[in-house]
Formats: structure tokens, sequence, C-alpha cells
């Protein structure tokens, strides 16, 4: 029999201590020998509620299941419920039979601990029977597997050695050493980098074939999606709207709430007419630098020097969009900030409408910074949490003598907010009522509120869904089309950069290796560099057949 | 999170919020409800151990021995109480409400240090003599008609008696003292300077901490560099040593008390407010209020501080514990106030006659007790109203 994971109509209710909220809402779904359920949908729709569910991890006593059952089907027993067994059953189960990757590789693994004990440790638990020689052994082999190179000698040692990519890898290993025949796999590689991603994509496709594991993919990008899923699930506020092979589900989506969510992608959305950029660059940045002193011995002697930023050049004009594009760690951040003078740049010159800015005090600097704006990536911590929106709105103003009193800057605050969409008794609640989507509209509001020339956004949607990120993608062109600012949009994500973006500009180890035109550099890239990235972004259209 | 599903509630500050949640806290209430009591004990302490009548009839003549008698420490507290009252009605941010509480009784105090005059020589006796002499016809008392420092010479050597011991009519609930005087008159009295001592100490602590941990928050580098050694310096002085000299060359003051308390423990402080601000620093809306050109002032205390100023309460409740700890320990060793009565000089009488006073380490101590308990009730409850991660009502699933 090909079925390995049976969950049929289950309900998952979640407290927060006085009201019960329904996370999962009568899913039903098979996991099959050698295929690979994805599980789609934005934050909050309830894939991963449906995923700890299964494993029995959610927060006890915070958790019920007042319908729906999940079974298990192997050769010893078929059908054994999971839901509501007791820990010892689970504990044989987790880790043993369905092995899971989390997202965070950061976090998931022990500090403390080498990587060969964490591996030890789950073996001891369900391989009792293994002499210590023989778990050794076959740790090496899981490693081996999951391509940690030179894995004998990394088994000694502890994660923080460990890239993202590296740590995911041994997560995998941890996952896989018991050789559980189901993987459930929580969107294991958002929080890479697009290149590691496609090789983990690609290792996971691999090992779930050769060793014809059911996987259960948990994951909100569709280009992932496109990659690796076989079958497919949709879901929305904890319901399974649209469940099918891939191929049908991708291609002609039947629920409406699928198409809007296809459509909101940022490749996919309709794009304006543009006209020419003019010719007066608003900043002009020089063989721009940013070193950081790397001090080592008893008198912290600089023996080195970081090269976050290695002579960058680059121009931003009035009413074009220019995207920065990189994989993390590549320095587009600090050169961002140092942009914005946050940052103290080591040498090169930046100029903001022809006035040379690098040098100037922090007193010099303050009236010129009403010019240049910018927007930050978390929507956690954009917004001051301790103050109401209208005096995060009103005391820019006031500093730069915005407006002749707080009436009138109050109204043109409101006025800024049905501009950003948002609705106006938003000026007197607090940032902590809104949600992340609303609070990147707000910050952009308050980078608005001066009036700049230029804005910095720095990945502003990537911690956003997509069908709230077409949102606000749609808000930043059209106030560049209408208003003629200039934007350095910093992102990693290569279907924004499609949609937002007039030029590119390719980052890689504090270098610009290319510029130019958004639809050249995409269709006829020149770098390696450059290639390999878009390469390895995952598409939809991309999907094999 | 998609952003039809917002829940718009009412927006409440999140001074207000914390306020909310310490309230829902049994423990908090408890602890506060003590305090309170304490407070309006300090307020109105002339009123309720007091040898001046509230009210006399003398000679067919009326007198209100009482207010004559009010010192200005006296019209200052009253005026701290109602002021408090009316800062707590008003509507607007509460720092401004605290500062503008604060600077109105310093102006009430400097007010009533220059105005007030009570008679400069006090005679507790004369109201006893006089009704003893068939003179009065109409009297109102305090509930206990004794003051701290009425030390009952009229009735002879009277010295140490238990309570409900007393001879010639007298009754003291909580006995008296070595000199004679009333114990619960005497602990009434000390309420004020273990309050007083409490937050103006830690008052002053939390002053100097914050400005200097701030400092070496934002601009750390050699700022941070030179700060940190100064906070080990001050770490290293041993409060309650450097109490016993400065009383010995200085003799005994209770401001001396307050302000060398207050220098020597702002150190904890300057840690929690450096480590918030280095976390803040690098948060983006700080960034962002730089990239706006806001002024430094605002940056530090508009946008930095508010968002870090949650350790620095939980500590300062524990704080104000400590402070009253150690002036009741210098107290009790007998190097505190000469003649102001304090829970501590009364505890160290428990012990110093040939025989054990119960009543004079029961009361006092429990007093004592019990108004550090209460503060690290609160501290301990807004530690958890602070933290996100503790969950509502302290109760764990």
């Amino acid at each position: 029999m090909s079925q390995l994971l049976e969950i049929r109509d289950l309900v998952t209710e979640l407290s927060d201590g006085e009201h019960w909220m329904r996370a999962v809402d009568g899913v039903s779904l098979d996991i099959h020998r050698g295929e690979t359920f994805c599980l789609v949908g934005e934050s909050g729709s309830g894939k991963s509620v449906t995923a700890l569910s299964v494993m029995g991890l959610l927060p006890y006593a915070r958790h019920r299941h007042p319908a729906g059952e999940v079974r298990l089907y192997d050769a010893a027993q078929a059908g054994m419920p999971l839901l509501g067994a007791d820990d010892a059953v689970l504990s044989g189960v987790r880790g043993g039979r369905i092995g899971m990757i989390f997202q965070e590789p950061m976090t998931s693994l022990n500090p403390v601990m080498t990587i060969a004990e964490q591996l030890d440790e789950v073996l001891q638990l369900h391989r009792p029977e293994l002499e210590a020689e023989a778990r050794s052994e076959r740790i090496r082999a899981v490693l081996e597997e999951v391509r940690i190179p030179d894995a004998a000698s990394r088994m000694r040692e502890y994660p923080h050695r460990l890239s993202g990519g590296q740590r995911q890898r041994v997560m995998m290993a941890l996952a896989l050493i018991c050789a559980p025949a189901r993987l459930i796999a929580d969107e294991p590689t958002t929080a890479l980098d697009v290149t590691v991603q496609a090789e983990i994509l690609r290792l996971m496709r691999e090992l779930q074939q050769r060793r014809g594991m059911g996987m259960l993919f948990i994951t909100h990008d569709f280009g992932v999606v496109a990659k690796i899923a076989d079958t497919v699930g949709v879901m929305r506020r904890g319901k399974l709207v649209e469940c099918g092979p891939v191929a049908e589900v991708l291609r002609r989506p039947q629920h409406e709430y699928t198409q809007s969510l296809i459509a909101a992608l940022p490749e996919r959305l309709a794009r304006l007419a543009r006209g020419e950029a003019r010719p007066q660059p608003l900043v002009e940045v020089r063989d721009l630098a940013v070193h950081f002193p790397v001090r080592r011995g008893l008198l912290r002697r600089v023996v080195d020097h970081f090269r976050a930023v290695d002579g960058v050049s680059l121009d931003v004009h009035p009413g074009e969009v220019l995207a920065l594009v990189g994989e993390s760690g590549c320095g587009k951040t600090t050169l961002g900030r140092a942009l914005l003078r946050l940052i103290e740049p080591t040498a090169g010159t930046i100029a903001l409408q022809g006035q040379d800015i690098t040098h100037l005090s922090s007193n010099d600097m303050r009236p010129l910074r009403r010019r240049m704006q910018v927007v930050f990536q978390d929507p956690g911590s954009s917004l001051n949490p301790r103050l109401p929106i209208a005096t995060t709105l009103i005391e820019p103003m006031r500093v730069h003598g915005i407006g002749a009193h707080d009436d009138e800057r109050r109204a043109r605050a409101a006025a800024l907010l049905e501009r950003v969409e948002m609705p106006p008794d938003s000026l007197w609640r607090y940032p902590h009522e809104f949600s992340g989507g609303q609070r990147q509209r707000l910050a952009i509001a308050r980078a608005l509120v001066l009036e700049p020339r230029f804005i910095l956004c720095d990945e502003i949607t990537s911690a956003l869904d997509v069908s709230v990120q077409a949102g606000i993608l749609k808000l930043l062109r059209r106030l560049v089309d209408e208003e003629g600012l200039g934007m350095l949009f910093i992102t990693h994500n290569m279907g924004v950069v499609e949609y937002l973006s007039d030029r590119m500009a390719v980052m890689h180890a504090g270098k610009l290796v290319e510029t130019g035109r958004t639809a050249e550099v995409l269709a006829d890239p020149q770098h390696e560099y450059t290639r390999k990235l878009l390469a390895a972004v995952p598409r939809l259209d991309a999907m094999a057949a | 999170m998609t952003e039809q599903t917002v829940n718009l509630k009412p927006s409440r500050p999140w001074s207000a919020q914390v306020l909310g949640a310490l309230l829902l806290r049994t423990t908090a209430r408890l602890g506060l409800a003590w305090i309170a009591v304490l407070v309006l004990v300090a307020a109105f302490a002339p009123f309720l151990a007091n040898s001046h009548p509230l009210l006399l009839v003398v000679d067919g003549e009326t007198r209100f021995p009482a207010f004559a008698h009010l010192q200005a420490a006296d019209y200052t507290w009253l005026a701290g109480l109602v002021l408090a009252v009316v800062a707590w009605r008003l509507r607007g941010p509460v720092f401004l409400r605290f500062a503008g509480w604060f600077a109105a009784v310093a102006v009430v105090g400097g007010l009533a240090w220059m105005t007030v005059s009570p008679p400069s020589l006090v005679i507790y006796e004369q109201y006893r003599e006089l009704e003893a002499a068939g003179r009065v016809d109409s009297i109102v008392r305090a509930p206990i008609p004794y003051s701290a420092k009425d030390y009952l010479r009229d009735y002879g050597d009277t010295g140490i008696e238990a309570p409900l011991a007393g001879r010639d009519g007298r009754t003291h609930w909580f006995g008296t003292e070595d000199s004679g005087a009333d114990v619960a008159a005497r602990m009434i009295e000390a309420t004020r300077i273990a309050l007083g001592i409490g937050f103006i100490a830690t008052g002053i602590a939390l002053v100097i901490g914050t400005i200097i941990g701030g400092l070496m928050g934002y601009f750390a580098g050699v700022v941070d560099i030179i700060g940190m050694r100064l906070v080990e310096i001050f770490e290293a002085i041993p409060t309650l040593f450097l109490l016993l000299t400065f009383v010995a060359f200085f003799g005994r003051s209770i401001w001396m008390m307050m302000i060398i308390i207050g220098i020597t423990s702002w150190s904890g402080y300057a840690r929690y407010v450096r480590a918030e601000f280095l976390r803040l620093r690098e948060q983006d809306f700080v960034q962002a209020a730089i990239a706006s050109g806001l002024p430094l002032q605002s940056i530090l205390f508009r946008h930095m501080l508010p968002n870090g100023v949650a350790p620095l309460l939980v500590a300062a409740s524990f704080g104000v514990a400590s402070a009253i700890l150690a002036e009741t320990t210098l107290s009790f060793l007998g190097l505190g106030l000469v003649d102001d009565p304090s829970w501590g000089q009364l505890l160290n009488q428990a012990v110093q006659s040939s025989t054990f006073n119960w009543w004079l380490a029961v009361f006092p101590g429990g007093a004592i007790f019990l108004t550090v308990f209460a503060y690290n009730l609160v501290g301990e409850a807004l530690r958890d109203a602070v933290d996100p991660h503790t969950q509502r009502r302290g109760k764990r699933a």
C-alpha cells in the first residue's frame, strides 16, 4: 500500500487563554510513498498548525481537536491514530517514523552540542540496539548523504561553524537519520538565499526519490511549489480551498483564491508604461567603500578590514527605481545605510542633487535628511511601538518646519494616510494594532511625510505575504511615477525586481558585478554570478511539464 | 496576518496596558494596597498620632492646636498626596504628569519651608495638664493621642512598657519604647522616612543611571568604555561602609543618607539602560528617526528611552526595597537619625535592654518586612506585566 499518512477532516483550535480560535478547519489530505504534497498559503492560513497537529507538537492544554483524525500507515500497523495519542507513542513516531525540518536553521540546532552529539541523541532514542561504533558510522553516512563536505571531520564541530545552508543540511540529517518513511518540512528554505535554496531543494527532491519517502512540504512560495511538489493544496483561513496535481492547480487554478494568489505574484502583475528617466542624477555614488575593522588579540589591534562595501558606484535618477539585488551578506544593506549617512563610509563620495554629502557633520546633515528617506525591512520594528501614529508622522514635520501649526500638520498626515491607502483613524492608533502590511504602509507614510526626493527601500516586502506585497509594490510604483521620486530598492526577490524596477544592479561580495536596464539584464545576463543567481530563482513558469 | 483580518481594538497607550496587566495580578494588588496604606498614613500622620488635640475648647475659647503645630513637612506631604490625585485625574503623557507633580510638590514644599512657622517651643504636656485642671470644655483627639516625640515627661519616669500595660489610664496599643514615647506614634511618623528614603534615593539613582547609561548605550565606543569603568568604580564602593564613614564625619542627616544611597546604587540602572540602548540603537525605527533628521534629545528621550524603560521600572521597585533596608540597617546599628523615629531604630531597642521586648521587634519588624515584601511583589508583577513572553494572569497552561 502506498499510503503513508492520512489526515481526515482535521480541526485544530488554539487558545490565547480566553478564546478558542479555529486555526485548522476540516483539512483532509493523504501522503503517498514517493510523493511530495505541498501545502501553500499565506501566513496565518494554518499550514504550520496542520503540521504541528500531526506531530503533536502544539502547546499543551492550549489546543484541542474537536474533530478529525490523523492515521499513520506502515508495515507493522495499518492506521495507527496519532491525534490524542500519548507522549510515549508520539515520541517513538517523532523522528523515528516521521522526520521534521523547521524553517529557521539558525535556531533549530542546539548551539552547545556538536553536530555528532545531536545526531547521536536521536539515534540512541530510536535505535537503542545500535553500538556506539555503528551509530557513529551511520552519522557519517547520513551527513555524507546530505552532502556536508568532509563529513568525518565536520561531525565534531559546533553549529556556529556552519553556514545557514549547511545547518539546514544538518537539520535534514537529523530528520533522516532514523530513515523515516515520512518527512514534514515547514518552510525549510525560506530563510536561505536563492542559490542555497536551489541546492537544498534539489537535494530534498533527490533524497526523497531515492528513499521513496512521502513528504509534506509547507511553503508560501509558488516558485518553490513548482519546483518540488507532486500534489499541491492551497490553504486559506484553515481550510483547504483547492487540492490537486501541481500542473493542474498552477496552470488552471479553479478556486478564485488560488487565482488571486497567483495573479498577485510580482512577475504576474501588469506593468505600466513608464516615462524615460530624466538625465540629471538625483543621487550619485562614486567608489563608495565601507570597511569594518577586524580586531584581534589583547590590545584589540586592527589586523584586517572586512570590506562590506568595496568600491561601489551607482546613480539614481528622479522618477526611476533602481533595484539592488544580492544574497544575504553581500553588503547591500550596508551600502544603503552608508548612502543615508547612517554608517560612516570609509572612502568614496555620495552626492545628493549635486551636493557632496560624504563629509557633512551630523548638524549640517540634519536639514538635508528631509530629501532622502528610508523604509526598512522588518514591519515589527519599523515604527516606534510607544508612540501613536500621529506623533510618529507629525514630529518630523515639526522639526523640519513643514506646516505652520500642528492642526495643519495633522491634516497633512491624514491626507498622506489616504495616499498610502490607510484609514484616517489610524492616526490615533499604536503600531501593535496593525498587521505587517499595514505597518509597512505606515512606514512609507512616515518616509513621505518630509516630501523626500529619494527613498531607500530595504527589503520592505520580504516579510509580507504575496497579496499584501502586490498592493505595496503597486503603491510604490505609483508614488515614483506620479511624484518623480528616485528610489533605491534593495531586494533579493527577482519577481519584485522585474515588476518594480527600471534598472537593476547586482551586488556580490561588496562589489557591483552588473548594472543595466532590468529587462536587458534579466534577458541576457553578462556576468557569471548574475546568471547563477537567475538560474537559482524558483519560477512558476519554468515548471517542468 | 492578512490585512483584512486585523482586529481593531480601541487604542491604549503602553503605560495603560502595563498598568492594566499589573492590576490583573493579585500579588501586585496586595503590594500596591500596602504601599497605598503607607502613603495615606504618611500623609495624614499628624492627624493619626498627635499629642496636640485636633480641636480644643478651653475656657470657652476654641483652638485647633494640631493644625497650629503642622510643620512644613506635613504641608508638603499633604500637598503631595492631593497633587498626586490631581495628576492622576489629568490627561496627558505619564512622564509629563509625573514631572508636573514633582515640580508642584517642590514649589509647595519650598513655599511651606519659607512661610509656615509653627511654635518653636512644643509643650505636649499642656493639654493633659489643662484637662487635669478641669478647664477643658470639649476636646477631640487624634486616634493615637501621643506624638512621636512626646516622651510623656509629665507621667514621671515611664520608660519601656509592653502593649496595653500603661498605667495612669494611658493606652499604648504597641507599647512604648526606651524613652517612653508611644511606639505606634513613632511607627506612623517613621513611614515618612521609609517612603521618602525609598523614593528619593531610588529617584537619584534612576536619574544618574539613565543619563550615564543612555549616553554609554547611544554613543558606544570610547564613551561606553569610560562609562563602564565609572560604573565599575561605583560598584566597588560598599554603600553601608560609605554611609558609616559619612555619618562618623558629618553627623546624621536623612538627606545625606538618601544622596549616598542614591549615588552608590545607580550603576545597576546604568547597566540596564546601556544594554537596552545598545539594542535599540540598531532598531529600524531609531534608524528611521535619525534618517528623518530628528534632534538628539528627541531620539534619546522620545524614541529610545520609553522603549527601554521596562527593565528599569522592575529594577527600581526592587531598588526602593533595598534603599529602605539600607536605612533600616543603619538605624538598627544605632547610626541612624538621633531623635527622629525610624523602624530600624525601634527594632534596635528590642534587643538593647536586658530583656527582649517583643513588641519592639514584632511591630516595626513586621512593618519593614511587609513594606519590602510589598515592593518586591510589585517588582515581580511588573516584570511579568512588561514581559510579553509571560502569559496573562501569570497562569501557565
